[in-house]
């Protein structure tokens, strides 16, 4: 006869500081239960006060894995990242958040795990290392990532360049990779505010991007960057795809 | 609600009106006392290297918040024991769950913490038949909502864990809070679980004293012969002489069936031991979590209770009954 195939939680036997911050950490019961509530609530109002408007919406795969990335200028981004996946997956999409922002205080770490079930990255220790660590992550478990290859939010609205880190994860791999813009949000929560105001923002989602073929070193990481910038940015024209 | 169900469920008023409950409590202060006193004096003379002397603090320290959390709810009254009961099954599962990877079936986690907080409601409302009904029930419901997923791959395996899961942590404590439907529910809750905690300690002792064959090496690897038979005499001992004062007067206060009351803890406490062990082997993991500093998980430390409160419950149930003076179907009304 066979024997089953346990696989004990990957973040078992940590404490709960060690659990917050690590990239392996897995939901239980009751954080799976608040990031339904939670994205059912953030979708509820980007829908209502920001009449948030979604294009291409079938664009994004039916099964994980996939990246999904866009251009970030506002807190409301990676909320509207989150809130147009499937309801089934939504406990499966992490948005990779700013450690030294998300995971800095306690409450805001309560946040980050509970609510928005975001992955930290420390934007001074995102190398290979820790890339690698994520990228298996991305494939073996199967799960969806959200990201702002930009690194940071932009000032002035406009695209700034792709990191190249966005390669590290699916260079040579058959992930693909989602290019989404997003419009309105610096409108309606700029960096410098807390308060945001009810302006229309709106989300394209272009047609997912592979780079089976894309050499996983730093040459075929900076390929893949430039390649779904280019993506992102040929969004703008309103065309609803680009590949 | 009828002032007996009240006197029973918060009436801690009555908590040390048995010498039993009484004596146990003071002998449990006692030891964490003369422990904590013991390991302080040897450390001040130096006895005590730096890594036994943090393992016995942690462990003392560990006792000093679990003991409290054990007796504390018996002590309160019969709601506090039943609550008590249920958030342990809850934290036992979770440990469960997380250990064979069924956390990650989020329905059949749900339905089994269902299952949990169902068994709860039938214990705290003195409702045998909805108590005894609902394995069987949960189970169903398992089997048959693991289908919905559509993933016929590791659907057994699924299932399995599922139904294990509810009835060790639902069904299995679930009889250990239903002995506090019984009037007399303290004395034999704290002789229960002190025996079962003891049944360990022994355990241990005779084995360090004439513990030569192994038991089962491929499970315990420290697990001797010497060991469980110095821990079945120890305890069967233990449990006659205290038991003798809990059922005093009753059926159940004759040699023979207390004699069997002993066994059937010290077999049961110990099979459950191995139990956890063989877990724990087959996952490929030593600790089952580490809530308890110098313990590991809840599990570890609760292994034994799981197999021992339904064994013990069927046993002093057919002799002698439970909670027969009481009250029943205190919530939802209607016929036992």
């Amino acid at each position: 006869m066979q024997d089953f195939d346990l696989k004990p939680a990957n973040d078992l036997g940590m404490t709960h500081r060690q659990r917050t911050m690590s990239l392996a950490r897995e939901s239980g019961l009751i954080e799976t239960g608040t990031h339904f509530a939670y994205w059912a609530m953030m979708r509820t109002y980007l829908r209502v006060y920001h009449r948030m408007s979604i294009r291409g919406r079938e664009n994004i795969p039916a099964q994980p894995p996939y990246v999904m990335v866009a251009n970030h200028s506002s807190h409301l981004d990676a909320l509207m990242m989150v809130s147009v996946q499937r309801w089934r997956l939504r406990d499966k999409v992490f948005p990779l958040a700013a450690g030294d922002f998300f995971f800095e205080t306690p409450a805001m770490a309560a946040f980050a795990t509970l609510c928005i079930n975001a992955l930290p990255l420390w934007r001074n220790n995102c190398g290979r290392h820790v890339l690698g660590e994520l990228r298996k992550r991305l494939i073996s478990e199967p799960c969806a990532f959200v990201l702002f290859p930009e690194g940071t939010r932009s000032t002035d609205g406009k695209i700034g360049s792709f990191k190249a880190g966005l390669g590290m994860l699916v260079a040579k791999s058959s992930v693909p990779v989602v290019p989404c813009l997003i419009s309105g949000t610096r409108e309606a929560l700029p960096r410098d505010k807390r308060c945001p105001r009810p302006r229309r923002v709106s989300l394209t989602i272009g047609q997912p991007l592979t780079f089976t073929d894309v050499s996983n070193d730093r040459s075929g990481w900076e390929q893949v960057a430039n390649k779904t910038q280019r993506a992102v940015e040929a969004l703008t024209d309103g065309s609803g795809g680009a590949a | 609600m009828q002032q007996v169900v009240l006197d029973r469920w918060f009436g801690f008023q009555s908590a040390f009106d048995h010498p039993v409950v009484l004596w146990a409590s003071v002998g449990i202060v006692a030891a964490l006392v003369i422990s904590s006193a013991t390991v302080a004096v040897l450390s001040a003379m130096g006895r005590l290297d730096d890594s036994t002397k943090t393992e016995l603090r942690r462990r003392i320290a560990s006792w000093c918040v679990l003991a409290p959390l054990m007796i504390g709810p018996i002590l309160l009254g019969a709601a506090w024991t039943i609550l008590a009961v249920v958030v342990l099954g809850l934290c036992c599962y979770r440990e469960y769950a997380r250990m064979t990877g069924l956390f990650r079936e989020k329905l059949l986690s749900l339905l089994v913490v269902v299952g949990i907080l169902a068994v709860g409601f039938a214990v705290a409302d003195h409702w045998y038949g909805f108590f005894m009904a609902l394995g069987p029930l949960t189970m169903l419901v398992i089997a048959a909502l693991a289908i919905l997923s559509d993933r016929p791959k590791g659907y057994v395996q699924r299932v399995a864990l599922g139904v294990f899961g509810f009835f060790l942590f639902g069904m299995g404590l679930g009889h250990l809070g239903y002995f506090a439907n019984d009037g007399d529910y303290r004395p034999i809750l704290v002789l229960i679980l002190i025996s079962v905690e003891l049944n360990d300690i022994f355990a241990y002792l005779s084995g360090k004293l004439f513990g030569r064959r192994k038991l089962c090496p491929q499970t315990s690897p420290n697990k001797t012969i010497g060991g469980a038979a110095g821990a079945l005499v120890l305890t069967t001992t233990l449990v006659a002489i205290v038991g003798h004062r809990v059922f005093a007067d009753g059926v159940m206060d004759s040699p023979a069936h207390l004699i069997g009351l002993g066994l059937i803890v010290s077999v049961a406490g110990q099979f459950g031991d191995l139990m956890l062990s063989s877990i724990k082997r087959d996952v490929g993991i030593k600790d089952t979590g580490s809530v308890l500093p110098g313990h590991g998980g809840l599990l570890d430390r609760f292994d034994s209770l799981l197999l021992v409160a339904p064994a013990v419950f069927h046993y002093i149930r057919y002799f002698q009954g439970i909670g027969l003076d009481q009250p029943v179907r205190i919530l939802t009304g209607g016929a036992g």
